[in-house]
């Protein structure tokens, strides 16, 4: 297991060195140039182009990247905050969607797995029905429409939040995001874990386990929902990646200062260094979920394990 | 064994779903220090009736370094806490700030600007000629790589500055020299007569040598970073932020002007809840888009703002043989129903425009706009459908062709997209045959691609950098990289070099004429299709007095501000 | 199921000495698969009557034939077209004759002024008593009856297509990785890794703007971010099948690799990935909607449901009903969806016939 591990980790640097240099590839293939304001002249571009160092090649450019991202320097914004350090630019503003993602996953994945819940114990009433429609709104309405709706309401009509994110009340002026974020994962977990438990409450084991008279909440919370989890945990992972990295529409509606419209920006503006940077959080946040994830798997189901090994 | 396997999940679950984020619960965001800073700072000044203003902005700053800046955002930020040599006074004219007074010399080719003597920056060092020596070195110096040097070269025509940007001579060798602590002299190649209103043009601001040093690399990218030493103080800032705060400078020389306590800066991107803001009363000041027009129009804090872009539609004669055609594009000028467009679809108040040079932002001689004439072109710019009708049969017969096919390449902007919408289904139902495909581009993209000449149409824009026509017409001489259509006139190559460098740069009057014949050329063969200046839709509350909002430069001012309570 | 077909072996035993030739693998795979098309037959006859025993699931069904009607014909129902504008007759509130009496859709529209609330109706202000908009005009005076269900059109092609091509690319990378395993398994995995790793908004923002941009290109964009939830699924479900009793015995007797990966496996994870599909879909929608929020979705002034509601958006607090038909629109394609696939999932599980 050990021997397993470790090569996991270790191939997961390759992966996210690969990642790193598919990245720059992706960078050089982007039309326009952080540079060509209508305002510059050619010989400024070539000037601006050296100052830079993106006049050299790619794999010149790709180690010497590599090289400073070792030691902590992840380059210089060109255009979104001119000459900002990256590492100070995502500094303060990572957290803040992380804080946020993280609130809209935990209430997301708490709502979702309530809802999930009851929709599979009570299967095939009007229970079921009702929640299958909420979770369907809550995946077809888009975010930035629930985040305006919510803003509206809650906070223009009634006055109870802030609209806007502030730093002086960074608790209440985080509802209304986390909520409006949080819709997509309620329902896509809410989805699962009524397939799941569904299948978990028909299978065998079950039958045997209330064979033996166990029954009520010690049924279902013991016996039925542990097993349900392991593959809404699969689901769960990716979501918190990309609700941690932030969602660009939320964040442009309730002005926060997070990374995902960093980003965006970015791409628009083709500041190299920032999409790289946050792309390469991105996926490191990823790869290292996913990782925890392969290998608490590999723990949890014995099958996963057995396959690995009889290879 | 099992029950370990199966509290691992749940652990693993729990630790997904809780453990990651306390929900907000501790309120230590690592980035909050400068609420601290603003609640301060507004606790501190006495209890006078003064206030701070609760100011919108759609994009965040860009930079606070006044030679590497070149968005309205960061110059009107920048100017909150600098002044230059000049200000801009409420009509936009250029009047003295850390000028005291200036001479020029009988040739016009040197100025000599005296500095005031209480003028000083907010770590206590006087502002000296010095500053503005180094700032301006550093707009030019190859290593900077500012993108606005042309303000010191092309436009201001100070000596040397050309040579320098190339690399040919030392920065040392530009034509502003200190004299001595409180003497600037500037030396320029040719008499520049928009000279002084360059100078509140933030590329113009001193910087402090020693305090530069000082920050390494880290130079205007935190309060701390900058020094002012103008009207107001930075005092939360950190970089691309959304929200930040200046406070009032006391020890400001002109200090008894000021009457705002400070400003609140609040970035918001989504102009709905930007207006629900500004009703909630957390806002002074926002910008309303033209969908919420029909919300505000019978308002009376609802107002239009002269924004000085002039948008137009660039055609591409060199690269695109059907619109080499002249017929071809004055049929296509002639067809845009140009009072539909501001009327119908922008709503915010911008002018229908029928003259290559925008009005309102360039004053003549005798006090005249250049462009407030707009009929002066209408017989080669003006909506007429049945004419342009007839341009347009007479076109396809020159080419010997039925019918043509354009791709317009747009901004993913919102006002853009919808005047393009407009324009594609003006064009296709007054001209039969005409089909036009639209393109939508970030804008980067969309620069590069004209500026490559690799487009067919294009929706563009230009926003006026200095208060002359020459800001607009110098765009046109051949091989001028904003050049986009790849026009190239003989003449009028010849009549703008007479103007800016020729005999005509030290006579006024005969200048204004030669360039209103520039102007006709351009319009004359339909070299851009001009659509519309652009306004921007503001509310102000009418607690809000005294604060200046300018096309040029600086688009909002508020040294002058009062908020009654 | 075949059991009883064969006769009783043990007679024939007593008198036969066995010869080399008995002991050869029978390469009947021909006959294994006509065996198994048979029973593939009453399978499908039975997840037929299972998920028309299920009401929502046939609510779920006749919702989409209903879409998918009315984007056929919708924009054809009334005199306008989806990009015709007409700038006098711009924002009017939604219209229909026959409902006036009652006091709805009259052409009435509240509208919140900074000022204080006020009524307009612009067919009775303009004196355009032949005028109707089922659902109201937008800011170019388009008719939003015709845009919905053009858009609807849009949005379920670029959905259909991208959810299918994913299918076939998603499962068959799912499939072979899981049941090769070891080292191919190592290697198509770390790739995805890579593939999902970089944030899709970047990949498929890039794409668009390298790519003329249009439908295919939105198609391919979606295509290339979708496909790998489908790989997951079907190699978790391989991994699950491989080490079972009817692999081994397909294998054992001689079936070749891509044999039982398509024609063993598959059918047998036929419910799973049905079901995904019918999930990826409303996904697909949903993305693209997205994109049009971005501005790279589909090219003005072609619309989708993602661009109507990106463009009602921008007018949400000034003309509220101009988002509400694409909105509906949507969330009945992504309920109905969604009840398809449950039904289908049930229908398709056998474990679940008892329930």
């Amino acid at each position: 297991m050990k021997k397993y591990i470790f090569k996991r980790i270790l191939t997961s640097v390759f992966t996210l060195l690969a990642i790193l240099l598919v990245l720059f590839v992706l960078m050089q293939l982007m039309p326009g140039s952080p540079f060509n304001d209508e305002k510059l002249n050619e010989d400024q571009v070539q000037a601006l182009y050296a100052k830079y160092g993106l006049d050299q090649p790619i794999v010149v450019q790709f180690f010497k990247y590599v090289g400073n991202m070792l030691q902590g320097d992840l380059g210089v914004s060109y255009k979104i905050s001119k000459n900002t350090p990256i590492s100070q630019l995502i500094q303060t503003r990572l957290p803040i969607s992380i804080r946020i993602g993280g609130c809209a996953v935990a209430i997301g994945a708490l709502a979702g797995l309530l809802l999930g819940l009851v929709a599979a114990l009570k299967h095939d009433t009007i229970i079921d029905s009702l929640a299958t429609v909420i979770s369907v709104i809550g995946v077809s309405v888009p975010s930035y429409v629930f985040a305006l709706a919510l803003s509206y309401t809650f906070g223009f009509k009634l006055g109870w939040f802030p609209m806007l994110f502030s730093q002086k009340d960074i608790f209440g002026s985080s509802i209304l995001p986390s909520v409006s974020l949080s819709m997509f994962t309620m329902a896509s977990i809410a989805r699962f874990t009524r397939s799941e438990m569904l299948e978990v409450l028909g299978s065998d084991y079950m039958l045997l386990a209330e064979s033996k008279g166990i029954s009520g909440p010690a049924l279902i919370f013991r016996h039925a929902l542990r097993n349900a989890l392991i593959p809404i945990i699969t689901v769960l992972a990716p979501l918190i990646v990309d609700l941690m990295t932030g969602s660009l529409v939320v964040e442009k509606i309730f002005a926060i200062p997070g990374v995902g419209s960093l980003l965006v920006n970015a791409i628009q503006s083709n500041d190299y260094n920032v999409v790289i940077s946050l792309s390469f959080i991105y996926s490191a946040m990823y790869i290292g979920i996913m990782l925890v994830v392969d290998i608490l798997y590999g723990i949890i189901d014995p099958r996963i394990r057995l396959a690995k090994k009889g290879d | 064994m099992k029950k370990t396997k199966a509290l691992v999940a749940l652990v693993l679950a729990s630790a997904m779903v809780f453990g990651l984020v306390g929900c907000g619960d501790n309120a230590s965001a690592p980035a909050n220090n400068n609420t601290a800073a603003a609640s301060n700072t507004s606790a501190g000044t006495e209890a006078t009736a003064a206030s701070d203003l609760n100011v919108m902005l759609e994009t965040p700053v860009e930079s606070l370094d006044p030679q590497q800046a070149t968005d309205g955002t960061s110059f009107e930020v920048i100017a909150n806490y600098t002044d230059g040599l000049m200000q801009m006074d409420a009509d936009g004219k250029a009047v003295n700030a850390i000028c005291d007074h200036y001479e020029l010399s009988e040739d016009g080719l040197t100025y000599t600007f005296y500095l005031r003597d209480d003028a000083n920056w907010s770590n206590g060092t006087p502002v000296t000629a010095a500053d503005f020596v180094f700032a301006w070195q550093r707009a030019v110096d190859p290593a900077v790589a500012s993108e606005y040097s042309y303000m010191m070269s092309d436009i201001g025509q100070i000596k040397n500055a050309a040579e320098i940007i190339a690399g040919e001579k030392d920065k040392s060798e530009l034509g502003a020299t200190a004299i001595d602590e409180k003497t600037l002299q500037v030396e320029l190649n040719v008499p520049v007569s928009y000279f002084l209103s360059l100078l509140y043009f933030p590329t113009y601001y001193p910087v402090n040598e020693e305090f530069f040093n000082s920050c390494g690399d880290t130079f205007g990218t935190s309060p701390e970073t900058v020094l002012s030493n103008g009207a107001f103080v930075l005092d939360s800032y950190e970089p691309a932020a959304t929200a930040f705060h200046l406070t009032k400078n006391e020890n400001y020389y002109d200090a008894d002007r000021v009457k705002l306590s400070g400003l609140n800066y609040q970035v918001i991107q989504d102009s709905q809840q930007a207006l629900m803001s500004y009703q909630t009363g957390a806002l002074d000041t926002t910008l309303v888009n033209g969908e919420q027009v029909d919300q505000v129009k019978d308002d009376p804090e609802f107002m239009a703002i002269g924004a000085g872009y002039l948008w137009y539609v660039s055609p591409n004669i060199a690269g695109v043989p059907e619109l080499a055609n002249q017929n071809i594009r004055m049929a296509m000028t002639m067809a845009i129903n140009r009072d539909a467009i501001c009327e119908d679809v922008l709503k915010d108040g911008s002018a229908p425009t029928y003259t290559a040079v925008p009005p309102q932002f360039a004053t003549g001689p005798d006090g005249s706009d250049f462009s407030a004439d707009q009929t002066k072109f209408s017989d080669v710019c003006a909506y007429d459908a049945a004419k342009a009708a007839e341009y347009w049969s007479t076109g396809l017969s020159e080419l010997g062709i039925t019918e043509i096919t354009l791709d317009m390449i747009v901004d993913a902007d919102d006002a853009p997209q919808k005047v393009a919408q407009v324009l594609k289904e003006q064009w296709e139902t007054t001209l039969p045959g005409l089909t036009v495909n639209l393109v939508v581009e970030p804008k980067k993209q969309r620069v590069e691609d004209m500026q490559n000449g690799d487009f067919e149409v294009a929706l563009t824009r230009w926003g006026p950098d200095y208060a002359d026509p020459m800001t607009y017409l110098g765009m046109w001489i051949t091989n001028n990289s904003n050049n986009y259509g790849f026009w190239s006139n003989a003449e009028y190559d010849a009549i703008i070099a007479e103007c800016t460098t020729g005999a005509l740069c030290t006579d006024a009057e005969g200048r204004w004429t030669r360039l209103y014949d520039a102007e006709k050329l351009v319009m004359d063969e339909a070299v851009i299709f001009p659509l519309y200046t652009q306004c921007n839709a503001e509310m102000l509350s009418s607690k809000v007095t005294g604060m200046q909002f300018h096309p040029v430069a600086l688009n909002r001012v508020y040294k002058d501000a009062v908020k009654a309570e | 199921m075949s059991k009883s077909k064969t006769a009783n072996p043990m007679e024939a035993v007593a008198a036969y000495t066995p010869v080399d030739d008995d002991f050869k693998l029978k390469d009947n795979a021909s006959a294994i698969a006509i065996d198994e098309n048979y029973a593939a037959q009453s399978f499908w006859k039975d997840v037929f009557i299972r998920y028309f025993r299920k009401a929502s699931a046939v609510i779920g069904l006749f919702l989409i034939v209903l879409i998918t009607v009315m984007a056929v014909i919708g924009p054809d129902m009334n005199e306008y077209t989806y990009s015709g504008q007409n700038l006098d007759q711009k924002n009017f509130a939604p219209r229909i004759k026959v409902l006036e009496k009652f006091g709805i859709f009259n052409g009435d529209e509240k509208m919140n002024t900074t000022t204080g609330t006020k009524t307009i109706n612009y067919y009775k202000e303009f004196g355009l008593d032949d005028v109707e908009y089922w659902f109201g005009s937008d800011k170019f005076g388009r008719d939003i009856w015709t845009r919905t269900w053009s858009g609807a059109r849009v949005s379920l092609i670029i959905a259909v297509a991208a959810a299918v091509i994913d299918m076939v690319i998603g499962m068959s990378y799912g499939l072979i990785s899981g049941y090769f395993g070891g080292k191919t398994d190592m290697i198509m995995q770390r790739i995805l890794e890579i593939a999902n790793g970089i944030p899709r908004l970047v990949i498929v923002t890039l794409l668009l703007l390298i790519l003329e941009p249009g439908m295919l290109t939105i198609i391919f964009a979606l295509m290339l971010t979708e496909w790998v939830g489908m790989s997951r699924i079907a190699r978790a479900e391989m991994l699950k099948l491989k080490e079972q009793e009817f692999v081994l015995a397909s294998r054992t007797l001689g079936a070749g690799h891509f044999f039982i990966i398509f024609k063993e496996v598959l059918p047998n994870i036929i419910g799973p990935i049905i079901t995904q599909v019918m999930f990826s879909i409303p996904t697909a929608i949903f993305t693209e909607a997205f994109l049009s929020f971005v501005g790279l979705g589909i090219p003005v002034p072609q619309c989708s449901l993602g661009s109507l509601i990106s463009e009602g958006f921008n007018s949400f607090t000034t003309h509220p009903y101009q988002i509400v038909p694409p909105i509906v629109v949507m969330a009945l394609l992504m309920l109905s969806f969604n009840l398809v696939a449950d039904g289908l999932r049930e229908a398709l599980d056998p474990k679940m016939k008892e329930m």
